[in-house]
């Protein structure tokens, strides 16, 4: 039986060789397995880009903690390398002594709803609204690496009234 | 014996027929829709005017919607961006992206707020709207955008396999 099954193959294996090659030439065309290896970078250039204005460099979006809050956080970069923070859309709760301040992604005191420690953070100012559209300069300094989360934070209690995950924009 | 051959070669080409016009039409399932206004285009700068430099060539160039790239069966990392020039034209652009390479990949809008990391979470009933062939898994891409697309429907750009339904990956857009 077994000879006869292999002397079967051999007999015919032109033909089985006919249907193998085609099944195999449609499965690679569907499955396309060497693209798993294989890169397709491309580069096009930004539309519309005008030179001579302030580009956005890092933007996220402002999410309430202790208050509800909404809008958007955008650091700009200007044509002279300055920076400057704008929101936009941007309303939170009116409270005192309320400022604008950059944190690290990794704070701890973020987790907790009053900051009880010594927050290491980037002051840009008090809160000019409470609603609007509004701008901050940023230090000259300041390391956008290790900087990147805006918090609206009231200095008299404490409280981080919401925050901003800055990702590259 | 002849006559043997004849029959798989038959078969065989029957095989390849039959097999390649039904991935054909398995591209064809995209349906462009939605006629509707935008509403969210009216978006203003409202209190403190934008800084500028001296030169200013295009005036109305904007970005409009923004949303960065999640995808966990196919990894996929970025920011996809809706810019509209002087003219009115809106254009999607993908910044600081990356997905896996595949057979057929496409970019699509969906009208949904966003869409699971499930590799089949897009099922046959969500609108959506097809942008063109990812025209590559890395680096900085535009697509143009039909015009009278209504970005408040359509919020989520999705990178999509066609031939297996699959979601790379995909970003929620948010007003800029």
């Amino acid at each position: 039986m077994n000879t006869n099954q292999r002397s079967w193959i051999s007999g015919n294996r032109w033909i089985l060789a006919l249907i193998a090659i085609p099944a195999l030439v449609v499965a690679w065309w569907e499955f396309r397995p060497e693209k798993l290896f294989i890169n397709k970078k491309v580069s096009e250039a930004a539309p519309f880009v005008a030179s001579g204005e302030a580009q956005p460099v890092y933007t996220g979006v402002l999410e309430g903690k202790a208050h509800p809050t909404s809008g958007r956080a955008t650091i700009y970069q200007s044509p002279d390398g300055k920076n400057y923070l704008r929101l936009s859309d941007f309303a939170t709760s009116n409270g005192p002594d309320v400022h604008v301040v950059l944190l690290k992604a990794n704070e701890k005191e973020l987790a907790l709803v009053a900051v009880t420690g010594e927050l290491d953070k980037v002051e840009l100012g008090s809160l000019k609204g409470n609603q609007g559209d509004q701008n901050y300069d940023l230090p000259a300094a300041t390391d956008l690496n290790k900087y990147q989360t805006v918090a609206i934070y009231c200095e008299r209690f404490h409280v981080i009234f919401a925050t901003s995950q800055l990702e590259k924009f | 014996m002849v006559r043997g051959w004849k029959t798989v070669l038959t078969v065989a080409g029957l095989a390849v027929l039959g097999a390649v016009p039904s991935v054909a039409i398995a591209q064809d399932n995209m349906q462009s829709d939605s006629m509707k206004k935008d509403d969210a285009m009216q978006d203003s700068m409202k209190h403190d005017t934008m800084k500028r430099g001296d030169t200013e060539p295009d005036k109305n160039r904007k970005a409009l919607f923004t949303g960065t790239f999640h995808g966990k069966v196919h990894s996929t990392s970025g920011r996809a961006t809706v810019y509209q020039g002087a003219g009115g034209k809106r254009i999607l652009r993908l910044t600081h992206f990356k997905t896996s390479n595949g057979p057929d990949v496409h970019v699509i809008l969906v009208a949904a707020r966003d869409v699971k990391d499930d590799a089949n979470s897009l099922s046959g009933n969500v609108e959506r709207i097809e942008l063109g062939k990812l025209k590559g898994n890395e680096g900085d891409q535009n697509y143009e955008l039909p015009e009278n697309i209504d970005l408040g429907k359509f919020q989520t750009v999705s990178i999509y396999c066609e031939r297996f339904n699959a979601v790379f990956g995909a970003a929620a857009l948010a007003k800029f």
